[in-house]
């Protein structure tokens, strides 16, 4: 669908002529000339203006009412005046009748200092009141959910949170009861207000009526620092601003990026931050001593493991994940390559690099706002709000702001199903047979028994071709990573060319990564078999490169003796529980980087490197769109937590490698120096709000795939030909989580979320 | 005026049935309106100058030109959410005679291209929903709503959708969004209902009287009709007079004669004894006109120039029995009760009004309060985000202006009373 | 007396309490007054509450059938709230959690939406109320013509009897005949004060209300608008009124 593309026009606002895109509110072009129109109700995020707090009323020449700025479009050659005394009029009138049943009680509020209402009052109120009569008095604050106060004194009743919760999250579990002034939020009949974006309406709230129970009284505005990073929590890698208070962090607020994450966080980017400081966490070495993991000193750490190591030599294996980032994937990658001289490593996803090689081609890649404007989006095998939560609203908000037409094909049904043109069900597994059938029905195949292969409805199947075929050539299909075992791939690359996404603006695949929320970094840094850093294949050695199943294979049979775990446990997946642990359990050295003792390592690492919180650490990461993100350290590490790309450098010092990084910008640098599509990258270019490297005229330099690669190993088996499909996991959520697990306030979702 | 339109043998035994309103000529404007085109029933609905009479006083013809034209889904909903204090007109007409309503409401869906239509009727006439219901199940049959509707190639499908007790589902985005199954709030305008209203369609929104009389207008000729009553306020005009008179009831006045004659000469004026002290020309929601204006000429513009306005047509006549405070705080009670909460100072403004005349009431304020109380309407006026505020703020500025001698020997009758002045101390005091 | 009838029992008697104490006061409508719910905290043992699952939420078959009816007349299902919020109130009293959660399953929207509406119409009752609704006009027409007498004197009257759902109502469109009520839906006055034992005695009686005084009954005011004499009303029983009902009672 065509984008918004604004002419600049020219307006006239107290006086000042100002040049603003035509038809942005008078709100938003005002800001032009720096003036500010006051605003409770208006947020651009939740949808059309609803003119309710009558806070921005201004006066337009021509029209003899008061119009309201947050709703009227500026057009050229509109005179607006701001300061007329009717204005000042409406507007100190409207703040005295704000403030007639606020409480006023700033100096108790979470909000005092930091307040929309008490900015507004300062600045555009008259000072005084005149209302005389007693103020309604309520219990306060109550609970709304395990999460969340509510203080309805304090409530404005500016609809935002109300909106959000039916116009953009869609759960409408929050609403206005009664009428008038005897309006209030509330859920129906007490039950608690629990989904998955809850927490957003806590920073919507312009006054304190909507606290975070997990912040109330932590800190006040003026304690506080702020500081901007991105959520690693899950792929979707939501740019967040850490609230920090003495070097801890207190809160997580979103930083807006359009193309990112338009501004909303999930309840697990938004709470999670608080298993930063537990007890539970991994702050200093770990080294198994009589069976036991005990706190060690760091040399004795570094010391063992490198004795491991070393022992192991090309028999060592490295799995990734987690939030690792580009700079330690580089690193540990040429770690094993050049100092170990092994080929074996891999994410847990154990996806064929050279199939993901094909998928990443520039010309093929979607990016975020592409799901708002497409024609059509197709989400197959993946459930955004398990998964890469952030997308859901955005595919919500496109299919209600814009009409985008959805599909959804997945396993099981999905929260997007509401809102789909299609819901599609196939069997557990049969992703791959159900991509063949629908390639069956795109091209005029045999599509019943396809359909029957993939357990999915033939009728459902010709429906969606057709939905595809016919529905506007701006397609985007959104795919877990899941999908692309067993042949999934090769028909997934078939649909992709046979749509003509290829290379076609606002048209493309996204995928969500099933090798952890950097799993494209980690492929781009060369974390892959056989593939170095820029997706680069590299020569095939003495010994096949072994992916995460040969990995599992080879420790198992003794090949293998050393493991490497970098921020990632395999008794902590989706894969194979009792197969992984066998295998844990040959393995004579296992290495892992953690935050917290998950089960894999409490039973079979030999040493634990204590993991940095993505609030210490630093480096790059990568979107799944192809966005360069940077990480800021936002507080000091904690206890005896080193850098890891750091501990990395040290251990392969200890090898007898050199990887020449003395600092974390260094190792960037050699980040960007080692893929070629990243060449003249700086930190300084990616900043605050990161740089999709396709965009860029280095993306150039991206290897063509060889199209018909053999691949370093089947990855998954196919599924037979009797229809019968392979045994699949339960796809791990990503609410079931350490961090979910050890938050005191999100400890409920974890139980909730695992039970369910 | 000699014969009425809208009244006409009104009260005849079964004119709520099919049978008795087509042997009166019933059905025949609509056989007239779909031989001849839509563009023709359009500029008839023009040529009458027929104005609203819902409230607003809208130009009925103006209003279905400004629906779009093209084959997107149009609306036609009929407000029948009759609500505004002292207005009981169309509940008159739905009960007797309903197909007159059904018979204007297809002839304006056939001039808008509407092809789905709704009478929003209040959820407390379940009499007249009853009766409406009845009657569209004889015209459906009769071929008069559905498909292909007389041959003439022309559909409607029509609802009677039954509200559920709120003032604000007259106003007509209230309805929209009641109508759609939600809370009735007020929409933010622009956009229009003729370009965005119900289900997002092009909708043209009509009140029952207005819908009523296109069936004549479509029989007389719109020029015909034009003629009677005065040049901005042609036709006539059902008129519900109530409160302090001897016959309360509806009239159908040719518009543009005296109120005194409405009030008076029809509802045969106060009871014996007592003077006119105000009355609402318009329901409660129109500034109060004393007993000096009774000689206003009761049309549009007329009353417009007297500061107030024709409304939906309720005249309710107060006596010099009833204290003006009384009625302040009735009028601003209801207001405060109705309020939808969307907008701040309909919200904050009606309760602060009610707890000042509370005050007032109680003896415990002074007449610096009536300045508070003045002021306070002025900012309610022209901030809101529909014209509720405006409704209470109208007429109860008009009271304090008129009448504010009144309430000032009330304020301080009330406040030689020891609570009063104890209270009134502590306010000055504090 | 077993656990279960004594559980009965005061199930028994707190809801006839709680109607007892619905009918003495129903907060919304006496202007100005706290309203319940704002005080309430979220109770954080209970599930949140979604779109009810059909497997787990029984829904009479009369009223899922009335509903899916509704439902069928507009293009958007969600129009048929109102309507299926005043089915479900005749099959149960009031809006209920119970009867809310039935209309949403069947509706599939949110209880917290069907909530949201139903707090905001006065016709729909959010706490258990008497089974015959008196609603008594109290506004300015009515009032002046003695309404807030006549509201006392039902309520007086009616007392403590929890069959009745006596409320002051905003004008109910019937000032012609002020002071007036609308009794389990019919329209009568004008009422005095004197009337009201009848009225509550029809009602108790399952007898047609007061029906000399129905609005149903009278002719229109405007002596031009018929051919008789003026003034009309009230007029003798079996003329046009009594034909509306019938003409009514036929038809259905």
């Amino acid at each position: 669908m065509p984008r918004p593309q604004p002419r600049t026009i020219t307006f006239t606002i107290d006086g000042l002529e100002v040049q603003a895109p035509e038809n942005s509110m008078l709100v938003d072009a005002a800001k032009h000339g720096d003036i500010e129109i006051p605003v409770f109700c208006y947020e651009p995020k939740l949808g059309n203006p609803v003119g309710a707090c009558r806070m921005c009323l201004v006066e337009v020449e021509g029209i003899p009412k008061l119009q309201t700025g947050c709703s009227t479009p500026v057009k050229d050659g509109m005179v607006v005046h701001t300061q007329s005394e009717r204005v000042k009029t409406a507007q100190n009138a409207v703040v005295e009748f704000l403030l007639i049943n606020h409480p006023l009680d700033c100096p108790v509020c979470d909000k005092g200092g930091e307040c929309p209402l008490q900015d507004i009052t300062f600045g555009w109120g008259k000072g005084t009141s005149r209302f005389i009569e007693p103020k309604r008095h309520f219990v306060k604050p109550l609970e709304l959910s395990p999460l969340i106060a509510i203080d309805r004194e304090r409530c404005i009743l500016c609809y935002r949170c109300v909106r959000f919760s039916q116009e953009v999250s869609e759960d409408y579990q929050l609403v206005l009861q009664e009428r008038g002034a005897h309006s209030y939020v509330t859920t129906f009949d007490g039950h608690p207000y629990v989904a998955p974006f809850s927490g957003n309406i806590v920073e919507l709230c312009p006054v304190g009526a909507l606290t975070s129970r997990a912040y109330r009284f932590r800190a006040r505005p003026w304690d506080i620092e702020d500081a901007g990073s991105i959520c690693t929590l899950c792929p979707a890698q939501c740019n967040v601003s850490f609230t920090v208070r003495d070097e801890r962090v207190v809160r997580v607020l979103a930083r807006q990026h359009p193309d990112v994450d338009d501004g909303w966080l999930c309840d697990k980017g938004r709470f999670a931050y608080q298993a930063i400081h537990v007890e539970e966490r991994i702050t200093e070495p770990l080294v198994r001593d009589g069976g036991e993991l005990r706190p060690a000193s760091w040399e004795r750490a570094l010391q063992e493991a490198a004795a491991g190591l070393r022992r192991a030599g090309p028999r060592t294996a490295a799995l990734a994940g987690g939030a690792s980032t580009n700079e330690e994937g580089l690193l540990l990658a040429r770690f094993m390559r050049e100092g170990l001289h092994s080929e074996h490593l891999d994410t847990l996803a154990g996806l064929d690099p050279a199939e993901l090689h094909r998928l990443s081609e520039p010309e093929l890649q979607a990016t975020v706002p592409d799901l708002e404007f497409a024609h059509t989006v197709l989400v197959i095998g993946t459930e955004p709000v398990r998964d890469i939560p952030i997308l859901d609203l955005r595919i919500r908000k496109g299919v209600r702001r814009r009409a985008v037409k959805l599909a959804v094909a997945t396993p099981h049904a999905s929260s997007l199903d509401a809102g789909a043109r299609l819901a599609l069900r196939y069997a557990p597994g049969a992703d791959a047979a159900f991509l063949q059938a629908l390639a069956e029905a795109l091209y005029g195949g045999e599509v019943e028994q396809a359909a029957r292969a993939a357990e999915a409805d033939a009728e459902q199947l010709r429906a969606l071709a057709e939905l595809l075929r016919t529905g506007g050539e701006e397609i985007v299909i959104l795919y877990g990573q899941r999908v692309l075992a067993g042949g999934g791939a090769e028909t997934l690359l078939k649909l992709a060319r046979g749509l003509n996404l290829h290379g076609h603006d606002g048209a493309g695949l996204l995928a969500v990564p099933a090798g952890g929320p950097n799993g494209r970094g980690l492929l781009e840094a060369g974390f892959a078999p056989g593939y170095g850093p820029g997706l680069q294949a590299l020569p095939s050695g003495e010994t096949a490169a072994l992916g995460a199943e040969g990995i599992r294979a080879a420790l198992d049979a003794g090949e293998l003796g050393a493991l490497y775990l970098l921020h990632t446990d395999p008794l902590r997946s989706e894969l194979p529980h009792e197969q992984w642990s066998a295998a844990l359990e040959s393995a004579s050295t296992v290495i892992a980087h953690a935050s917290y003792l998950t089960d894999g390592l409490r039973a079979h690492a030999n040493v634990v490197f204590p993991a940095e919180s993505y609030a210490e650490k630093e480096g790059t990461i990568v979107h799944p769109d192809g966005r360069l993100q940077r990480l800021r350290p936002a507080i000091g590490r904690q206890g005896a937590t080193r850098a890891e790309w750091s501990v990395i450098a040290e251990l392969a010092q200890l090898c007898g490698l050199d990887l020449g990084v003395p600092s974390g910008s260094a190792a960037s640098q050699q980040l960007f120096d080692a893929v070629p599509f990243y060449a003249g990258l700086t930190l300084e270019e990616i900043g605050g709000r990161g740089v999709r490297w396709q965009e860029r005229d280095a993306a150039a330099a991206f290897p063509a795939p060889s199209s018909g690669r053999a691949s370093a190993q089947a990855t998954r088996p196919i599924p037979g030909a009797n229809g019968a499909h392979p045994p699949t996991p339960t796809p791990i959520s990503l609410w079931d989580a350490p961090e979910v697990e050890f938050s005191p306030s999100l400890k409920f979702l974890h139980r909730e979320r695992v039970s369910a | 005026m000699t014969e009425p339109l809208l009244f006409a043998d009104i009260d005849e035994p079964g004119l709520n049935t099919l049978d008795v309103y087509a042997r009166r000529g019933g059905y025949e404007s609509l056989r007239k309106a779909l031989t001849s085109t839509p563009e023709a029933v359009l500029h008839e609905l023009e040529a009458s100058g027929l104005r609203g009479r819902g409230g607003a006083g809208f130009a009925m013809g103006k209003k279905v030109s400004f629906l779009p034209k093209g084959s997107m889904d149009k609306y036609l909903v009929c407000n029948a959410d009759e609500s505004e204090p002292g207005t009981f007109k169309d509940r008159e007409l739905m009960q007797k005679c309903p197909h007159m309503l059904i018979e204007g409401i297809v002839i304006a869906s056939y001039a808008a291209g509407a092809s789905r239509s709704f009478i929003y009727i209040r959820g407390e006439y379940q009499l007249q929903a009853d009766m409406l219901d009845a009657a569209l199940v004889e015209a459906r049959n009769a071929g008069y709503v559905g498909e292909n509707i007389l041959g003439s190639g022309h559909s409607l499908s029509l609802v009677v959708h039954r509200g559920a007790g709120a003032y604000i589902c007259g106003e007509e985005t209230g309805l929209l969004d009641s109508l759609e199954g939600k809370r009735g709030n007020p929409r933010l305008k622009p956009p229009f209902p003729a370009n965005q209203g119900l289900y997002q369609g092009p909708t043209l929104i009509n009140n029952v009287e207005t819908l009523s009389t296109v069936p004549t207008i479509i029989r007389i000729g719109g020029e015909k009709y034009a003629k009677l009553g005065v040049e901005t306020s042609t036709g006539t005009k059902l008129v519900s007079v109530s409160g302090h008179v001897q016959r309360p009831g509806n009239y159908e006045i040719e518009l543009g004669i005296p109120s005194r004659e409405i009030i008076y000469g029809l509802a045969g004026g106060p009871p014996e004894g007592r003077q006119v002290k105000c009355w609402f020309p318009g329901g409660s929601s129109s500034p109060v006109l004393t007993a000096e204006e009774l000689d206003v000429p009761y049309d549009f513009n007329s009353l417009a120039q007297a500061g107030t306005m024709l409304g939906s047509g309720a005249i309710i006549v107060v006596d010099d029995s009833t204290p003006i405070l009384d009625v302040a705080l009735k009028v601003a009670k209801f207001y405060a009760h109705e309020s939808c909460g969307k907008c701040t100072p309909c919200r904050e403004g009606t309760n602060w009004t009610v707890k000042v005349l509370q005050r007032i009431e109680d003896g415990q304020a002074t007449p610096m309060d009536l300045d508070i109380m003045a002021s306070v309407q002025e900012h309610i006026i022209g901030n809101c985000l529909c014209v509720l505020g405006d409704a209470m703020a109208m007429p109860i500025g008009s009271m304090i202006a008129k009448f504010r001698d009144e309430f000032e020997v009330h304020i301080e009758s009330r406040q030689l009373s020891p609570v009063g002045a104890s209270r009134a101390l502590e306010v000055a005091g504090a | 007396m077993s656990a279960f009838e004594e559980a009965e029992r005061e199930l028994v008697e707190r809801t006839a309490f709680a109607r007892a104490g619905a009918a003495r006061q129903v907060p919304r409508y006496d202007h100005g007054s706290r309203v319940p719910g704002w005080d309430q905290a979220a109770d954080l043992d209970k599930d949140p509450a979604e779109i009810p699952d059909p497997d787990t939420t029984p829904v009479p078959d009369d009223l899922r059938a009335e509903i899916e009816a509704h439902m069928a007349n507009y293009p958007d299902r969600r129009s048929a709230t109102l309507p299926a919020l005043a089915a479900a109130q005749r099959v149960h009293g009031w809006c209920s959690p119970e009867a809310i959660d039935q209309v949403a399953c069947v509706m599939r929207v949110t209880p917290a939406y069907l909530a949201s509406v139903a707090t905001f119409y006065d016709m729909l009752e959010t706490t258990p109320v008497g089974r015959h609704s008196v609603y008594v006009c109290t506004n300015i027409s009515c009032s002046l013509c003695g309404a807030d007498e006549l509201y006392a004197a039902i309520r007086a009257a009616a007392g403590e009897d929890t069959e009745f759902n006596v409320r002051a109502f905003e004008c109910l469109g019937a000032c012609d005949i002020a002071p007036m009520a609308s009794v389990d839906g019919v329209y009568v006055g004008p009422l005095s004060v004197e009337d009201v034992p009848q009225l509550l005695d029809d009602v108790r009686a399952g007898r047609p209300v007061l029906p000399d005084k129905q609005l149903a009954r009278r002719l229109v005011a405007d002596p031009r608008a018929n051919s008789r004499e003026f003034p009309l009303h009230p007029i003798e029983a079996g003329a046009a009124a009594g034909s509306v009902e019938g003409e009514l009672e036929r038809r259905s």
